[in-house]
């Protein structure tokens, strides 16, 4: 019998050997959760398209990997009106399209058109640009931007904006369903050489890029499509693919210690921006009062979180901005873990046990209240549990509770929660607070948490209107400080991006917001499809 | 026999109203829509409230979803009777496509788990029924029945990770139904290449459907077993096996008619946990993913499908009944 499974198993490895596939070493082989649903950067609403088409397409500037500033690109040049509304951009006249063709000053306008129709379904695109009057064409190698109000991320709006070709989307077909979105022509260092549903993307290296000094030494890239994290996980293990960055902490800090995983992997952590962190809603009764809002901070154990939860991976924050952006002041240090303190703040605000029955109140209101955050996610849950647990040790009492995400969105914009456990990712490295904390967007704005400051205000209006970004930075400082002060968000942390790469690619440097892969060289080592 | 499949496939007319028109309504009364998938997108605390209903409002408009539940139903009924599923709202690519593209993987596993669990399961419901009571019989329920409780997921798990994931023994692909660039192979490699691809998958399928199926078979058995013409079969002086697989078990397959009914249908669902662990973009998937962006379309399409081809097959099990027994007619009274 065991002799057998002997045999049985020997020749499985044999079958499992005979049909093994080379796989080229200039090609980088990555994981993607989801299909692309296709490659419009207009119309996508998948989160995962982006990273295909951003190889494919390119605007005027650039960020720089290192500064995070806008640099050159398209756009060689540009100048700024004198009262900060318009933006006027020189194009280089050798950009090419990857089917030839010459890429001007038609295609930005046909872009900002195009994104402008409402019949294009691109309705949150549109959102981003509403300060946006106009875009005209000087010559065929200059456009102009002209915005309706003064606002300092409007030269990154019009920067970094997405260009496609008019020549293929300006043929007459419906923009939504152009066929374009599944053959997309791009101006990028790479194209789109295969698709297979489900299944995968291929690119490939444009080898007429117009750049020459960036075109990339990879051949190409292929994206696997693997839906379920633990999978795409085992997949990396076995060698089927050179490339992760969605690693989550245990993986990334416990599963790849192995000598075997090490020899074949580097890992690399970089922290795009980001942030964890409790809103506090001010049309409470509890949380109208800083210093209620400093007490909760110091009743959440943010450290033991990290800890815990990111194996010590990410990082703890004081305030909104972006770490390794201008907007955050490096010298302001999150609150402490201090229940005495806490207590302390509490008794000030009001918040004591007047009836004895072991919760705290102010006006016969008891001190009671719900976390609501998205279901699913097991750091909510964590947090929940922790945060429960200590703040019932000083008399408050709180409940946790999950929601399906469209239902808690539903309840977040109808302002109808006591507190709530967020997170976002991804963004501009310069952040703008107008929207969260300006107490003019507590109506029909997203101040969900209906903060209100008139110092804190004041400050986002200077900033908004500041087009000097050194004088920027003192008023983004200034604000950093205050808000950490009042503290309308318990922040929590900012969460790394894990990551794992294949050591045969040389010159691989881990830049804040992530890995610029034309950068990369590889050495032919051979590897084979699993 | 004619008047009553004509009645019967009348019939069908209003339950399939029925089913389109609750599944309608219910995927409406889920919480978001895909104009509230598209601010979740944007991330939450980046878009603003205003924004938020600017692309909610935007987007619904495009949609038609601005308009009354009756009317959207309406539409669609419309476009269906002409056989137009209309485009997914996920990627405006018409959603017959899609579900051609997901169809064939589907039917593959589905075709290859029936088979298995029915040459598996049927002879050892047989056998035990034999010896009823016996070490063999209780060996083999109990041993069925633990694998009938195993969670799939979890089996899946444990499998991709003793013997495909790069840890421990690494004898199986872990995801996908054939390797990257296979299709460049001779054909005999790629069909092994495929083979090899469907080991863990078909075994994740097959195993928790053996326990319902052998029992049937169990109990379909003894039933026949203590029946006169088996008394006389072996009084005419068969041989023990010509008794029991020529008229025992002939016998005994008759209820199992019954359950033909329910394949065709099955052949179609995906399994969706499964089709997510591997990485197979199968029917289940795409319904899965269909469900969680709220692609009205697709879901609708999907549900459409699934309800006649169940109509379809409740009618030829009965119909399959009047033919392997006798005893049953239909429209003759």
């Amino acid at each position: 019998m065991k002799k057998r499974t002997i045999v049985a198993l020997l020749a499985l490895a044999f079958v499992s050997c005979i049909s093994r596939i080379e796989r080229d070493p200039g090609i980088l082989v990555r994981n993607l959760m989801d299909d692309p649903a296709h490659l419009n950067p207009y119309t996508n609403t998948s989160a995962y398209a982006s990273q295909v088409y951003a190889y494919i397409y390119e605007s005027l500037l650039v960020a720089d990997n290192t500064t995070l500033a806008p640099k050159p690109w398209i756009a060689t040049s540009w100048e700024v009106s004198p009262d900060g509304l318009s933006y006027t951009f020189h194009m280089r006249h050798d950009v090419t399209w990857s089917d030839g063709k010459p890429l001007t000053a038609d295609d930005v306008l046909f872009s900002v058109e195009t994104m402008m129709n409402p019949k294009v379904d691109a309705a949150a695109q549109r959102s981003g640009y509403k300060d946006l009057d106009h875009v005209e064409k000087i010559d065929d190698y200059t456009v102009r931007f002209v915005f309706k109000r003064l606002n300092f991320r409007a030269f990154e709006m019009a920067g970094y904006l997405t260009i496609i070709p008019k020549h293929v989307f300006g043929d007459g077909h419906d923009f939504n369903t152009h066929p374009a979105n599944f053959s997309p022509i791009g101006s990028g260092p790479f194209v789109l050489a295969g698709w297979e549903r489900g299944r995968y993307v291929n690119l490939r290296r444009n080898d007429q890029y117009w750049n020459h000094e960036h075109l990339p030494r990879l051949k190409g890239i292929q994206y696997v499509i693997i839906p379920d994290s633990n999978t795409s996980f085992q997949y990396l293990k076995k060698g089927g693919m050179d490339y992760s960055d969605n690693l989550r902490s245990v993986q990334w800090v416990r599963q790849t210690e192995s000598a075997k995983f090490k020899e074949r992997f580097k890992k690399y952590k970089f922290f795009p921006p980001g942030l964890a962190y409790i809103g506090w809603n001010e049309k409470k009764p509890f949380f109208a009062d800083r210093r209620v809002r400093q007490a909760m901070t110091m009743m959440l154990d943010r450290q033991k979180i990290v800890d815990k939860l990111q194996y010590g991976q990410a990082m703890l924050v004081s305030g909104p901005g972006y770490y390794f952006g201008v907007s955050y002041d490096r010298s302001i240090q999150p609150w402490p873990y201090d229940s005495k303190r806490a207590v302390q703040l509490l008794d000030a605000a009001g918040w004591i046990d007047h009836d004895g029955d072991g919760i705290r109140d102010k006006d016969g209101v008891p001190f009671r209240f719900e976390l609501v955050y998205g279901s699913g996610s097991p750091t909510g849950d964590r947090v929940g549990t922790i945060l429960r647990e200590d703040l019932s040790q000083i008399g408050i009492d709180m409940t946790p509770r999950p929601l399906e995400f469209s239902a808690l969105i539903k309840m977040i914009l109808a302002k109808d929660f006591d507190a709530t456990f967020l997170g976002w990712s991804g963004g501009f490295p310069e952040s703008d607070h107008y929207q969260l904390f300006h107490s003019s967007q507590i109506d029909g704005g997203s101040n969900n948490i209906s903060f209100s400051n008139k110092e804190a205000d004041r400050l986002m209006e200077q900033i908004r209107a500041t087009i000097d970004p050194n004088k920027r930075k003192e008023l983004h400082y200034m604000l950093h400080a205050l808000l950490h002060e009042e503290e309308p968000y318990t922040f929590v942390y900012l969460p790394p991006a894990l990551a794992a790469v294949d050591r045969r690619f040389t010159d691989v440097t881990a830049y804040p917001m992530g890995f610029d892969i034309t950068e990369w060289g590889f050495k032919p080592v051979l590897r084979y499809m699993e | 026999m004619l008047g009553y499949v004509a009645k019967r496939l009348l019939l069908m007319i209003p339950t399939f109203f029925g089913i389109t028109v609750l599944t309608f309504f219910i995927i409406k009364l889920a919480p978001g829509d895909p104009a509230l998938m598209r601010v979740q997108m944007q991330g939450m605390g980046k878009v603003d409230a205003q924004m938020a209903a600017q692309i909610v409002e935007e987007t619904r408009k495009l949609y038609g979803l601005d308009q009354p539940l009756y009317v959207q139903y309406g539409k669609w009924m419309k476009r269906l009777v002409t056989l137009d599923f209309g485009e997914s709202y996920a990627d405006h690519r018409p959603v017959i496509e899609k579900i051609k593209e997901a169809f064939p993987i589907t039917i593959l596993l589905n075709v290859l788990t029936i088979i298995i669990i029915y040459v598996i399961s049927i002879p050892v419901g047989i056998f035990t029924a034999l010896k009823p009571q016996s070490w063999w019989d209780y060996g083999s329920a109990l041993l069925l029945f633990i694998l009938y409780s195993l969670p799939s997921f979890w089996v899946a798990a444990l499998l991709m990770t003793y013997f495909a994931g790069g840890d421990y023994l690494n004898l199986f692909p872990i995801m996908g139904i054939s390797s990257f660039g296979a299709e460049s192979l001779p054909w005999y490699e790629y069909v092994s290449n495929v083979a090899w691809h469907l080991v863990l998958p078909i075994v994740c399928l097959t195993y928790g459907g053996f326990a319902f199926l052998a029992r049937f078979a169990r109990s379909n058995m003894l039933e026949v077993i203590h029946q006169d013409f088996m008394r006389t079969a072996r009084a005419k002086g068969l041989s023990e096996w010509a008794v029991i697989m020529r008229h025992g078990f002939r016998n005994s397959l008759v209820p199992l008619v019954s359950l033909m009914g329910s394949l065709l249908p099955a052949l179609l669902g995906g399994s969706v946990i499964i089709e997510q662990i591997f990485s197979i973009p199968g029917m289940g998937r795409l319904g899965f993913q269909s469900i969680l962006q709220r692609d009205y379309p697709t879901i609708m399409a999907l549900t459409a499908i699934e309800a006649v081809l169940t109509l379809l097959s409740i009618l030829l099990s009965d119909l399959l009944y009047a033919v392997v027994d006798p005893r049953i007619r239909y429209g003759d009274d």
